[in-house]
């Protein structure tokens, strides 16, 4: 696969979701496939989505966020909350400006390390036809949902989220997500 | 992670669960509420119980009626056998109990398996033991209710087991048999015994699900129904049926063994009386010390999270989000400009960072693993070549 700066994948994943100790190197490059780096955390839930538009910013083609089977977190609920913050229902949310192209959530368990390769695979190939990346492209704001919907390790609820175009106020918001009961959540 | 449990039974049971992924989707995959599935038929429990309370008699014998005897077993063969769907309630309630007990065992064994019982939810193991023990006691008292041969062995047994208990030993048997021998006064004890000590689980189940910000304690209604389901199924295949009356002048010998429940009385005629209570009591604080640090080997302890006091904004959003109730709002202090300061409790926090993902002004940290730090690794990994 060629790959040019403009052709980095970054990674982010729960140490206890797919295990990819194994195909990785040291610096959390995956040895296949040039390109995929790699960022371990304890849980899917630390990721900011400050850190994924951090990623953009610097170049990086997309994001992959990993985190375990959505029921199964160890810390009890890290990825449904990471998973409801990219889909905007939990504050903080990604900025509009994020291509949502460009971030594909996979939800595994640890044996699954070939699920993984293959989703990231493909995933790249996507975001590679998807041209060099800028900054605050203007489609953004129009390809609101995360561009996870092959993924079937889905939710119906996120089958439904990533099938609207755009994110719109009606979508039913976790009563937990806002803050004082007033504000909703930020998009 | 995952450090004192055999690696290849945890990803067994990982698989297991993404294959009941694929079949019955994340939303309805019982394996995600395994702490629940008690709890349904605890509801279960209470609402059958409740039922049965309304037609039971707690007496051995009514002299004023001697023509027309009434005493507990009778009251337990008008229930089963005159009212309607009577038969069915009981067994619902006998049924239900055993199936508590298999999924509370079901629960622990998950739980152990993935690794989920020590550190900070060392409260949840421990309540977790006393709840199963009082699950098991309580079970056994219902057995004493019925009143037949069986209720009488179980509680001359009983009574002999708490004798030998030293100092205390002769006053909880006083206690158990309500007087010095059984008698009337004994069947009200033992209900009184098996109603309130099942409400005391209430207040076992509050400690359990103390430090847990959204404890999942219902199934989704589609689970429960199948859970009803194959109780129904259970108990019109096995029929509900009392031995013979108990008489108190007789001294019966041998009684069907109800193994989840009864199994303690199998230990109490094998073996000697002292040997028992030794080996109850060191089986369960045994089970209590399996979260003891010594014993587990993890990668490291936990760091608990840590405010950055001159960046919080009192938003809350990490203290709604922490799983373990970790994080407490504070009123800042005067001179701020905001109203309210996150604080961390360190002995409940797991150092999971959720509360790091959960705040837009990078205020709380992980002090092995600072957020600054994984956004400049992103960047140079981003930025490389």
């Amino acid at each position: 696969m060629a790959v040019g700066s403009e052709n980095k994948v970054i990674t982010l994943i729960c140490e206890r979701a797919c295990d990819l100790s194994s195909v990785t190197d040291a610096s959390g490059e995956v040895k296949e496939v040039s390109g995929l780096h790699v960022v371990k955390l304890p849980c899917s839930g630390m990721i900011q989505p400050l850190m994924i538009e951090a990623a953009m910013k610097a170049g990086a083609a997309g994001v992959i966020v990993t985190g375990c089977q959505l029921g199964d977190c160890y810390y009890r609920e890290g990825n449904r909350m990471i998973r409801d913050r990219l889909l905007g229902n939990r504050p903080p949310g990604l900025k509009k400006t994020v291509d949502r192209r460009r971030v594909l959530a996979l939800w595994l368990a640890r044996p699954q390390k070939d699920r993984f390769l293959s989703e990231a695979k493909e995933f790249m190939h996507l975001v590679k036809g998807l041209g060099t990346p800028t900054p605050a492209p203007a489609a953004a704001s129009k390809a609101a949902a995360p561009a996870a919907s092959k993924a079937e390790d889905k939710t119906p609820e996120e089958k439904a989220a990533d099938a609207k175009p755009k994110v719109s106020k009606d979508i039913p918001v976790n009563p937990d997500a806002t803050v004082d009961g007033a504000k909703g959540p930020e998009r | 992670m995952y450090s004192s449990i055999p690696k290849g039974l945890t990803d067994f049971t990982l698989l297991v669960e993404k294959g009941t992924n694929a079949i019955v989707t994340n939303k309805y995959n019982p394996f995600y509420y395994h702490g629940a599935l008690p709890q349904f038929y605890l509801w279960v429990l209470y609402l059958s119980g409740l039922l049965l309370f309304a037609y039971y008699i707690p007496t051995i014998d009514n002299a004023y009626f001697s023509e027309n005897l009434v005493n507990a077993w009778t009251s337990v063969n008008y229930i089963t056998n005159t009212i309607p769907m009577g038969a069915v309630i009981r067994g619902i309630h006998r049924y239900a109990g055993d199936a508590m007990v298999i999924t509370i065992l079901l629960h622990a064994l998950r739980v152990w398996v993935t690794d989920r019982y020590r550190q900070y939810r060392w409260i949840q193991w421990v309540t977790g033991i006393v709840l199963l023990l009082l699950v098991l006691f309580v079970g056994q008292t219902g057995y004493y209710l019925v009143w037949d041969e069986r209720s009488l062995i179980l509680t001359r047994m009983t009574v002999s087991a708490l004798r030998v208990l030293p100092f205390v030993g002769p006053g909880i048997a006083e206690w158990f048999l309500n007087g010095t021998a059984i008698t009337n006064l004994t069947l009200s004890n033992f209900l009184f015994i098996h109603i309130g000590l099942s409400f005391f689980l209430l207040f076992g189940l509050w400690l359990h699900y103390v430090r847990m910000t959204r404890p999942v304690m219902t199934p989704p209604p589609a689970i429960n129904y199948i859970l009803m389901a194959v109780l129904l199924l259970v108990v019109f295949a096995y029929p509900i049926s009392s031995g013979k009356m108990a008489d108190i002048n007789s001294t019966p010998t041998s009684f069907d063994i109800d193994w989840f429940f009864l199994f303690p009385y199998y230990m109490m005629a094998h073996m000697d009386l002292t040997v028992y209570w030794v080996a109850l009591i060191g089986i369960t604080l045994a089970v209590c010390f399996i979260p003891l640090p010594s014993l587990y080997k993890a990668a490291a302890p936990v760091e608990a999270a840590e405010v950055v006091l001159s960046k919080c904004v009192g938003c809350r959003l990490c203290s709604l989000d922490c799983p373990y109730m970790a994080i407490e709002m504070v009123p800042a202090p005067a001179g701020s400009r905001f109203k309210l300061l996150a604080t961390v409790k360190p002995y409940r926090c797991s150092g999971c960072g959720v509360c790091v993902g959960a705040c837009a002004f990078d205020a709380i940290d992980l002090p092995n693993l600072l957020d600054s730090d994984v956004t400049a690794q992103i960047k140079a990994m981003a930025e490389s070549q």
